[in-house]
């Protein structure tokens, strides 16, 4: 079974957002809800050494999933391959998951009463394709993968480059993992 | 947008009160009847506790996004909520059994033993309403003002002390009534110990809420993280300052804390009422609180930059 991933580089990324739009034109969403926000770091430093970042950020796919357990309904799940994601008709938006998550990650999608998420494109991922964002990424800063597969491009970057987790001290084990440049 | 962070609103805040105060008066009964026999609090007072409770499991199905859905909440066992929900239920069952003993013109008025085990279930369920809204908060992480065990005591004394209040106010009320339902064989409490002890216990606990809770700001302004730290702020200096000491500490716990101990009904009244006002605050300025969430890098901005209200622009964009 795999373990989906993504690692994103922000050494690459330009904060160009087009990994947002993507995301929300992929998942129809309404104007006011956003899955992945880019936010930006800085500048920072003194000239003529100033640094800046751009940081894409999604919904982690925990392994320790504060969301999933706290779920009263059962509407948010984890997928054996680690992707999670919530079943729309189970979820009656009492937003404890929203609260819970530490990344931010979860809105509420006030039409449907209803909270929604990033889920890794499932849909595209289980007919073998690539999430929306990281097909829309032409600087190539978001890879996806499989982290159990030793020859795939994440692997060999969560190994091999200094890839950090976000909020690492909380313990939920997140599977998305960053790599920062001279900012960070 | 609405709101900049995701948040719980005001309905939930007022859930936790309610459900509190609810929980905080069917412990109260429970353990009177227990230790000192029937007889010890109104029976007023032993209907509303449940009452209350229910109340409280209203407005959090208003709080949902999809109201109509509620029943889904019971159906996960292992999350915090489900265990709330399936609780407050039992709570609101047995407040409203134990309640029927205490009236003469039913049949099973006198059976002690069964009185006396829906006493015992209304400590348990009682004492789990009254403390679980601190373990829900407690177990949030990331949300540093909340996270922590201190959180669950605080919860648990406002419980009881807003309770005790309660139970004094439905007294009153219950004394100013009682000549209307005297052919139901109601009970009288009117000259019971705990009913004349009860100032004195609201007084006790609501000098312990004052110190737990400077200790509590105190402990999280010096606390292990800088998160903490900026989220006490707040209610040092911040936006929360003002109603937390003004509202909630002198209003609605040091100036209660004197009244109650003053003799006379209209001033142990008063303060009963402002300790049930304290309460609510409280948990609206916790529950509000909660916007204060780890920061991610550079998402403080993000945040900040986000637009408010264009919500009749965004309902029409929407509805194209």
């Amino acid at each position: 079974m795999a373990r989906y991933a993504m690692v994103i580089d922000t050494r690459s990324c330009i904060g160009c957002h087009s990994c947002t739009v993507a995301c929300r034109v992929h998942n129809n969403l309404p104007v006011d809800m956003i899955y992945n926000p880019v936010t930006t770091v800085g500048p920072t430093g003194v000239y003529p050494n100033l640094h800046m970042a751009h940081i894409p950020l999604l919904c982690m796919h925990c392994e320790q999933t504060p969301c999933v357990n706290s779920c009263p309904t059962g509407a948010s799940q984890r997928r054996e391959d680690g992707i999670v994601w919530i079943e729309e008709s189970k979820c009656v938006g009492c937003k404890t998951c929203v609260m819970v998550c530490p990344y931010g990650a979860r809105v509420s999608n006030h039409e449907k009463g209803t909270v929604q998420k990033c889920d890794f494109c499932f849909d595209r991922v289980d007919k073998g394709s690539i999430p929306r964002c990281v097909q829309s990424c032409h600087q190539k800063a978001r890879i996806f993968g499989d982290l159990d597969d030793e020859t795939s491009e994440v692997f060999k970057l969560v190994n091999g480059e200094h890839a950090v987790r976000l909020l690492d001290d909380l313990g939920t084990e997140p599977y998305v993992f960053y790599i920062y440049g001279l900012e960070g | 947008m609405a709101q900049k962070h995701e948040t719980w609103g005001w309905m939930l805040a007022v859930d936790f009160f309610f459900a509190g105060m609810g929980g905080g008066m069917l412990v109260i009964a429970g353990l009177s009847d227990l230790f000192l026999g029937v007889g010890m609090t109104s029976v007023l007072g032993n209907l509303l506790g449940p009452c209350f409770v229910g109340l409280g499991a209203c407005l959090l199905v208003l709080e949902l996004g999809r109201p109509f859905q509620s029943w889904r909440v019971f159906m996960n066992p292992k999350a915090i909520l489900t265990f709330g929900a399936w609780n407050m239920l039992f709570a609101i069952g047995s407040g409203f059994i134990y309640t029927s003993f205490g009236i003469g013109a039913l049949p099973w008025s006198n059976s002690i033993p069964v009185r006396e085990f829906f006493a015992v279930t209304n400590v348990i369920f009682g004492m789990i309403v009254a403390t679980y809204p601190g373990v829900l908060l407690a177990r949030h992480k990331s949300r540093p003002f909340w996270t922590g065990t201190g959180i669950m005591g605080l919860f648990l004394i406002s419980s009881l002390v807003t309770g005790g209040a309660a139970h004094m106010i439905s007294q009153y009320v219950y004394g100013a009534i009682s000549s209307i339902v005297s052919s139901w064989g109601i009970v009288d409490a009117s000259s019971s110990a705990v009913l004349r002890g009860l100032p004195f216990f609201v007084a006790g606990l609501l000098a312990l809420q004052l110190i737990l809770w400077i200790g509590y700001v105190w402990i999280k302004h010096s606390g292990s993280t800088k998160r903490e730290t900026i989220a006490a702020e707040r209610w040092i200096s911040g936006n929360y300052a003002m109603p937390f000491k003004g509202g909630f500490l002198l209003l609605g716990t040091f100036l209660p804390l004197v009244l109650v101990l003053i003799p006379g009904d209209l001033m142990k009244g008063l303060g009963a009422l402002l300790v049930i006002l304290g309460g609510l605050i409280m948990r609206l300025l916790v529950v509000y609180s909660g916007q204060d969430r780890t920061w991610l890098p550079g998402e403080q901005k993000y945040r900040s930059r986000l637009p408010l209200g264009h919500e009749a622009f965004l309902k029409a964009w929407n509805s194209k």
